[in-house]
């Protein structure tokens, strides 16, 4: 207790201004500090807002950044979508195609067959008109003749005829080669004297007809008989063909199949016309045949 | 409303190969087919009409494919038209000279409608 008035004593001592300068001072220094505190502070403040401005502004555009990302992932997905449904579109279309030009072969083939059909039937026609369009022997020959040149392509060629007792066939009409030069061919005597001969013998006897196969190399290229309902009369041979006609066709065996069964018959009603020098039955007479 | 009809003039003096011929053009659309015995029957035919295409055989009595050729290039009326010719296999010589005459092609017997066809087409600018 007399410590601190000891003390308080010697504080007393010191003048009042000078205790007023000190608080002052002190006030000052403290105020100085204060301010000089608080100006650092805003200081740290403003560059810890700048800072985090600058954070904002990078999180900002990692953000866009993110999300353009995320617009291009679902642009490429949406592309990846469309691709594979375009993948799958061109797998139906090629299919489609494929399918397509299956059927347009398919058509063509039949196109070709009609095409081919046709032709044999046009042949066909014109052969069975002009064939019958005469009963003058010699036209028949001419007409025969004609057609195995124009339609099938026939260089040389030669029509025979059995003789009465079948012993025989007889060249009545060629083309292409002398007739003079084409000589009869014995039948039944089993001993053809020559390829040609055999043949023709053959075709005759059988009534098969011998139509080479493919590229036409031997001769004779054809034998096709003559036949008047199940009776062969003869033969019409074709030794070989023109240079551009390489072998026969489909309408060449429908146009030899149409000769070897009317040929014939018209042969031998052209000579029976044309012997009785175009003179028609009597009505009578072609019933008393039938009655 | 359909294209203007083309006119053909066939010349060829056996009956049969004219059939045939006629056969196969009838197939052509539009295609109107005058027929001629020989190359004087030909000429009465052209003198009698406009024809946009010939078809004539080489060898034919009276007249043959050759002079119709030669007297066709010299008709102010015809010389244009385009003339195929028929030949055999053995007729190269008649083929060069028809063509030197100014014939456009050429087929040889045995004649093939689906050729005959094509040719006309090709000769006529015809599609399909």
């Amino acid at each position: 207790m007399s410590e601190k008035k000891g003390r308080g004593s010697r504080k007393s001592d010191r003048p009042a201004a000078a205790v007023a300068a000190e608080l002052k001072e002190k006030r000052d220094a403290f105020l100085q500090s204060f301010f000089k505190r608080g100006a650092e502070l805003s200081d740290e403040l403003m560059e810890e807002n700048r800072r985090l401005r600058e954070q904002m502004g990078r999180i900002e555009a990692e953000n866009t950044e993110l999300k353009t990302q995320l617009a291009s992932d679902r642009a490429i997905r949406d592309l990846l979508k469309k691709i594979d449904h375009l993948e799958r579109e061109k797998s139906r279309l090629l299919s489609t195609v494929s399918e397509q030009e299956e059927i347009t072969g398919q058509i063509s083939g039949r196109f070709a067959q009609v095409e081919s059909d046709l032709e044999s039937f046009a042949n066909l026609y014109v052969a069975s008109f002009q064939l019958h369009l005469s009963l003058r022997l010699r036209t028949v020959l001419r007409h025969i003749k004609e057609l195995l040149q124009q339609l099938v392509g026939a260089r040389s060629l030669a029509i025979y005829f059995a003789d009465e007792d079948g012993r025989r066939l007889v060249p009545i009409a060629s083309e292409g080669v002398e007739l003079a030069s084409v000589a009869p061919v014995l039948l039944h005597d089993g001993a053809a004297g020559d390829p040609v001969s055999a043949v023709i013998e053959r075709t005759f006897l059988t009534a098969v007809p011998h139509i080479t196969d493919g590229p036409v190399a031997s001769v004779p290229a054809a034998c096709i008989p003559l036949q008047i309902e199940e009776r062969t009369v003869g033969a019409i041979v074709v030794f070989d063909l023109l240079a551009q006609k390489a072998q026969f066709v489909t309408v060449d065996r429908e146009l030899f199949k149409l000769l070897g069964a009317h040929a014939g018959a018209t042969l031998v009603a052209a000579y029976l016309y044309t012997s009785g020098d175009g003179r028609l039955p009597a009505p009578e007479a072609l019933r008393s045949l039938v009655g | 409303m359909s294209a203007p009809p083309y006119s053909c003039l066939v010349v060829e003096d056996s009956p049969m190969m004219r059939q045939l011929l006629v056969l196969a053009l009838s197939r052509v659309k539009n295609l109107r087919v005058t027929e001629a015995d020989d190359g004087v029957d030909g000429l009465r035919k052209l003198a009698g009409g406009k024809f946009d295409i010939i078809i004539t055989d080489i060898n034919m009595p009276i007249m043959d494919g050759l002079k119709l050729v030669k007297r066709v290039r010299t008709d102010p009326t015809h010389k244009d038209v385009p003339i195929i010719i028929i030949t055999t296999e053995g007729s190269s010589e008649d083929r060069k000279r028809a063509l030197e005459l100014g014939a456009n092609a050429y087929i040889t017997k045995p004649i093939q409608a689906p050729q005959v066809i094509a040719k006309v087409k090709e000769l006529l600018k015809i599609e399909g």
